[in-house]
């Protein structure tokens, strides 16, 4: 009697896993098409692949969009982590209040945050390139630090810290010696996901690249606009796989630290 | 004594909470002042009061893109939800092992491009796209179908983009259920359906409340979406503020339309924290 909904269950998720992957798969299985149009498949090739390395423009958009997301991560990794200990000892009420402000720049949508940065950056007569990037990339990215590392911070036992205290350790030592360390696999995570969310970014990035400095994505949306071609294909690929090794990587280590801890 | 030690604690936030007032909340003042100044016949912005920026903003031409924007993010939630709760609900209650593989999966998406994403269905939805291609081959129909720039295509982009957050904040209410209270209906005779509706549905509001607003808000800023697929067939708001901000350059309007934006917003954000209000789970603040 209860196999019928089961298999329903079942086929529900199943049918709705195929439809989320199936837009994906499609764009990577059409990269290694021969013919530059999706109307047939003439055969396996990696040419167009080839033509990407060849492309200068992207070739240097990939390695400022590198450069941005690599800084971002930094800049995020200080702030967000200064930010969570700092709301180690606020009272209740306060740290709701610094929750809502942190969460701040999640919630305006991207283009009216975007085209707000445009207009103050230019009113600050700022050089549009590097720095407004990582300025405006770190803003969204110090929120996701800050909560993972909270997170992370509100698992430590308080005896501990207590201990140290009895003990006549310094603030600054105690954060040093016994905080830090145990919240460093959470701040590398942290990190890795803001190069992550960085290198993904394209409405922000739109307004804040400068007229020589366009990162990756802002371009590939240009390419998209003008019409479908294999390349871009292989370009978003390659992106995809980028991703993979870097969230793959951070989960290692997140698990890995989870192994130690345990025993 | 007691104030300076908290000042003191307080310290290290300080930099942080004036570095993201800096960033956000200025700009967004400037904007809010922008939005009431006046521009001179060559485009630059003098410093001027005027009410013309929102009277623009509120001529029937430019309310129909807001009301394409609201019709958007609103189905795109509704639909989301439709689809994203059985997913959700379905999940929860799988055998951990099943259940791990189904989160991966459900969070996979975040971390593939969002214009990869979008790309996808140009892919699938062309004249020449792969749907078309099969249904040719299969004789079932003998043109292609044109199934590319309508307000359906950008509804399907939006809610393709944003439903795993809808699962997510869905399925975490549901992982907060109760257990006891479902059996309880079990135990005195009501129904699958009935304890659903009645327990279940009721119960996991806060989910679907938190589900809808990380929904809406987004998809009424996702432009790059809407010119893709929807080929600037319908307008929405993102777009005319990206226009008027860069190619327009009407920067007091863009800002007239992104103080309009924010407004919407600040709205679903109210609706929201007075839905959640009394119960104790919230997604933020």
């Amino acid at each position: 009697m209860n196999t019928k909904p089961k298999r329903f269950r079942i086929f529900y998720l199943s049918l709705f896993f195929v439809i989320l992957y199936i837009p994906v798969l499609s764009v990577i299985l059409y990269s290694f098409n021969q013919s530059p149009s999706t109307a047939q498949w003439t055969g396996f090739t990696m040419d167009w692949y080839k033509d990407l390395f060849q492309d200068r423009v992207i070739v240097e958009a990939f390695k400022i969009s590198i450069l941005v997301a690599v800084s971002t991560s930094i800049l995020s990794a200080i702030l967000g982590t200064a930010a969570a200990i700092g709301t180690l000892n606020v009272t209740k009420r306060m740290e709701k209040t610094i929750n809502g402000v942190m969460i701040l720049p999640l919630l305006v949508p991207e283009v009216a945050l975007g085209v707000s940065l445009l207009l103050f950056f230019t009113a600050l007569k700022l050089p549009f390139g590097y720095l407004t990037l990582v300025l405006s990339h770190s803003l969204f990215c110090v929120p996701y630090v800050y909560i993972m590392v909270q997170l992370r911070l509100k698992e430590i036992d308080k005896s501990i810290i207590e201990a140290a205290k009895d003990l006549g350790a310094a603030k600054w030592q105690i954060i040093k010696t016994i905080i830090l360390p145990l919240i460093m696999p959470s701040i590398l995570t942290a990190s890795l996901l803001a190069v992550a969310i960085s290198l993904d970014d394209v409405v922000i990035s739109t307004y804040m690249a400068g007229p020589t400095s366009t990162t990756l994505p802002v371009h590939v949306f240009s390419m998209m606009r003008v019409g479908v071609t294999p390349k871009i294909n292989a370009l978003c690929t390659l992106i995809l796989v980028g991703t993979f090794v870097i969230v793959g990587f951070s989960q290692f280590i997140s698990k890995k630290s989870n192994q130690k801890e345990s025993i | 004594m007691l104030k300076t030690k908290k000042i003191k604690q307080n310290a290290p936030v300080v930099p942080v909470l004036i570095w993201i007032g800096f960033l956000v909340g200025v700009p967004l003042i400037y904007v809010l002042a922008l939005s009431f100044l006046s521009r001179d016949h060559l485009g630059n912005v003098v410093l001027e009061f005027t009410l013309d920026n929102y009277k623009r903003v509120v001529d029937p031409v430019y309310l129909k893109v807001f009301y394409s924007s609201f019709l958007l993010a609103a189905l795109t939630g509704l639909i989301t939800l439709l689809i994203g709760y059985p997913v959700a609900y379905f999940t929860a209650n799988l055998e951990s092992k099943k259940r791990s593989l189904a989160i991966i999966l459900i969070i996979l998406p975040f971390w593939i491009s969002s214009l990869l994403r979008t790309y996808g269905w140009i892919i699938l939805l062309g004249n020449t796209g792969l749907i078309n291609n099969m249904l040719l081959k299969l004789n079932i129909i003998q043109q292609p179908l044109n199934m590319m720039y309508h307000f359906g295509t950008v509804l399907v982009g939006t809610t393709y983009m944003l439903i795993p957050f809808m699962i997510i904040a869905v399925f975490n209410s549901v992982g907060k259920l109760d257990r006891s209270l479902l059996e309880a209906s079990y135990d005195l005779g009501a129904s699958k359906w009935k304890t659903f509706f009645n327990i279940t549905l009721p119960l996991t509001v806060p989910g679907i409340a938190g589900g809808f607003t990380l929904v809406f808000i987004p998809s009424l800023g996702m432009y790059f979406i809407s010119d893709l697929l929807g080929g600037g067939m319908t307008i929405f708001l993102g777009n005319v503020i990206n226009t008027q901000a860069t190619r327009g350059r009407n920067k007091p309007l863009a800002a007239a339309f992104s103080v309009g934006m924010i407004v919407l917003v600040l709205i679903v954000l109210f609706i929201y924290s007075r839905v959640i209000r009394d119960k104790k789970e919230g997604l933020f603040l």
